[in-house]
């Protein structure tokens, strides 16, 4: 029956729940957006925990690496690393509150205030980035 | 059957509060790591900065507890992900078993680079 099931999925699953647009509501992107914005987070994970290993090269590791996430692209790159985080983060926040059963009736509500703070601290970041 | 079905959703609602409670703990230190590193107050952080930031227990402590909550959060989430392409149970015991070596391995090479770096 589970093995019915699991060739019956797969990428027909991933096609109609992932990459179908129609009929979706605002929950439905909420939910896929998430997950994609998780799975970049995750990737983001490896690659930093690689990166640092300049930290085991001592003084002169950390300036080569520091002076290229000083560079204008990899600014850039770190504003869009914390827009997909804080999305990740408030949206994950609002799912869990919603599964907890508070604020079921306002979840949508509760998406667009969670988007309106992510904002501001988007913009708040940008400014520490550049200011430092 | 019906003893294991429900042995099954109980292990899944497990996973599944294991996995919003790690997420809210993120979002407490996720914050804290920002301030700490990258937010430092116009000016970059040092070598010297970062070892003798890193030499204090309570850091220490707090960033190991973030290594370990961002590892399991994050392979629960790909588990997740994977399990929507409908895997049958061995397949998902398979996965499980990779993605438990692949997050003790970056959790000990994350603990192991800050001990070196500090020592």
């Amino acid at each position: 029956m589970q093995q019915e099931l699991g060739q019956r999925s797969g990428w027909k699953e991933v096609r109609e729940n992932w990459l179908n647009t129609r009929q979706r509501d605002l929950g439905m992107w909420a939910f896929a957006l998430n997950r994609a914005t998780g799975l970049l987070l995750v990737i983001y994970l490896v690659v930093h925990l690689a990166v640092l290993s300049q930290l085991a090269a001592g003084p002169a590791g950390y300036d080569r690496f520091i002076s290229l996430m000083k560079s204008p692209f990899f600014l850039a790159f770190d504003i869009g690393l914390i827009a997909v985080l804080l999305y990740h983060a408030l949206n994950g926040l609002r799912v869990t509150l919603v599964m907890l059963g508070i604020g079921v009736i306002q979840h949508r509500l509760m998406f667009w205030a969670a988007m309106v703070v992510s904002l501001l601290a988007l913009i708040l970041s940008t400014y520490l980035i550049f200011a430092t | 059957m019906e003893q294991g079905t429900r042995l099954e959703k109980q292990g899944h609602s497990l996973l599944w509060i294991l996995q919003a409670s790690s997420g809210v703990l993120l979002v407490i230190l996720v914050f804290l790591h920002m301030i700490a590193h990258h937010f430092t107050a116009g000016k970059l952080l040092t070598y010297e900065d970062v070892v003798a930031y890193l030499s204090n227990p309570v850091v220490l402590a707090l960033e190991t507890l973030f290594l370990i909550t961002v590892t399991f959060h994050a392979l629960a989430g790909v588990r997740s992900v994977v399990l929507d392409l409908g895997l049958n149970d061995d397949q998902d015991r398979r996965l499980t078993r990779v993605l438990w070596i692949a997050g003790t391995l970056m959790v000990i090479y994350g603990i192991g680079l800050t001990l070196y770096i500090t020592a």
